[in-house]
């Protein structure tokens, strides 16, 4: 009687993830090195600054997953002071499901702010890779809701909840770490892991909400992220 | 070129996390019982030799659970979706109690391939007559995902 829940994974098994993810460190390594090379050879002793515009790619991959979920994200982070770049975010993503055994919609915008730290050192002052480590905090406006829910029970008989709709808030804190790497003057790709920590997990008393916009699933207290970026600096201040 | 073979390897890296699940024929959420004695001041597992076990439905015939289960040490029941509590009679041989579960319940998503289910929070275990001496929960929480080694409560004999 006893269920058991059976996932059984194609191949995401977490250290095959962990493996692609150091694959990818090393080929941004790689980059970050020849482009320092070249940029070392200028002997460039100015440095631009300037708001660094970004779109999250990630989003449109997640288009062609099951569930599709609907999303943009775009990010601007400045470097105030020395290796310190505070970050803001603003996303859109839903989600809307017509099952055999449900019917589900959940849809919202979201923002983050933060700051992330460059651990790298420089090899000159033109050098624009960073590899950082940062926090977020983010705060989700969204709805959500459920219509012909059923739920199976042989024992106590099958139980239908009422149609159901709420306006929720959900704010969460991520650590984050990640990779930028200057692939022609003032554009960068990057990517970035982020470990989130919802903290109204308890948002909603009646229904928990599957899709958080910017965060993910609300079952789950603590969660993964992950952003694939392509980032522009508009070169303002050359000093 | 280098950005294209980034773009491709995360996009492998992506969709290889997504999982395939294999879904239960019903979602229900099965609290796991443990019994449990006093030795030594220490709590201790404790079979019985014998259990039948039914679930009181409102307007339902009494439908058993457990028929004369020989040597059981836990057992696992579905918790009512219908009401804030489940009430369960058990019979240890000739012994007779009433076991009553106390509980709110969230629905939640299981998976787009599973459905719905029920998320139940333990609040109170109640008994009647005196054959279970105490009850302890472990873990408050009740979903339709309940793991092999899950235990919910102790019922101390």
């Amino acid at each position: 009687m006893l269920k058991l829940k059976r996932m059984m994974y194609i191949s995401g098994s977490f250290s095959k993830t962990a493996l692609l993810l150091l694959l990818l460190s090393l080929l941004g390594k790689v980059s970050a090195q020849e482009v320092a090379g070249q940029e070392g050879s200028k002997k460039d002793t100015l440095r631009t600054f300037g708001p660094r515009f970004g779109v999250d790619l990630a989003p449109f991959i997640y288009y062609f997953t099951e569930p599709k979920i609907i999303g943009a994200e775009v990010s601007v982070d400045f470097e105030i002071y020395k290796n310190l770049y505070p970050v803001f975010e603003l996303g859109y993503s839903s989600t809307s499901e017509s099952e055999e055994t449900f019917d589900y919609e959940s849809v919202g915008n979201y923002a983050r702010v933060g700051i992330d730290y460059n651990l790298l050192k420089a090899k000159d002052r033109a050098w624009h890779n960073t590899m950082t480590l940062g926090f977020r905090y983010g705060m989700s406006f969204f709805k959500q809701s459920s219509d012909n829910v059923l739920i199976y029970s042989d024992y106590w008989g099958n139980y239908m909840p009422d149609p159901y709709e709420s306006s929720l808030k959900a704010h969460w804190l991520e650590l984050t770490g990640g990779i930028k790497v200057e692939l022609v003057s003032n554009l960068s790709l990057g990517w970035m892991i982020r470990y989130k920590f919802l903290l109204n997990p308890d948002m909603d008393p009646v229904m928990i909400p599957a899709l958080i916009p910017g965060y993910g699933n609300g079952v789950n207290t603590s969660t993964f992220g992950f952003s694939y970026s392509v980032f522009y600096m508009i070169p303002l201040i050359k000093k | 070129m280098r950005s294209r073979i980034l773009f491709v390897i995360i996009s492998i890296l992506v969709t290889g996390c997504i999982s395939v699940e294999i879904c239960d024929d019903d979602n229900n959420s099965v609290m796991v019982a443990k019994f449990m004695t006093m030795k030594e001041d220490l709590p201790a597992d404790s079979t019985v030799a014998s259990l039948s076990l039914y679930g009181i439905r409102e307007g339902r015939p009494d439908s058993l659970l457990y028929n004369n289960q020989p040597s059981i040490n836990t057992f696992d029941v579905p918790l009512d979706p219908h009401h804030d509590f489940t009430r369960f009679v058990l019979h240890l041989g000739e012994q007779t109690d009433t076991l009553e579960l106390m509980h709110h319940q969230e629905f939640y998503m299981i998976s787009y391939d599973c459905g719905f289910g029920n998320l139940f929070t333990l609040e109170t275990v109640g008994y009647r007559t005196g054959m279970i001496k105490s009850a302890e929960i472990i873990d408050e929480i009740v979903d339709a995902e309940t793991e092999e080694d899950d235990v919910h409560i102790w019922l101390f004999l």
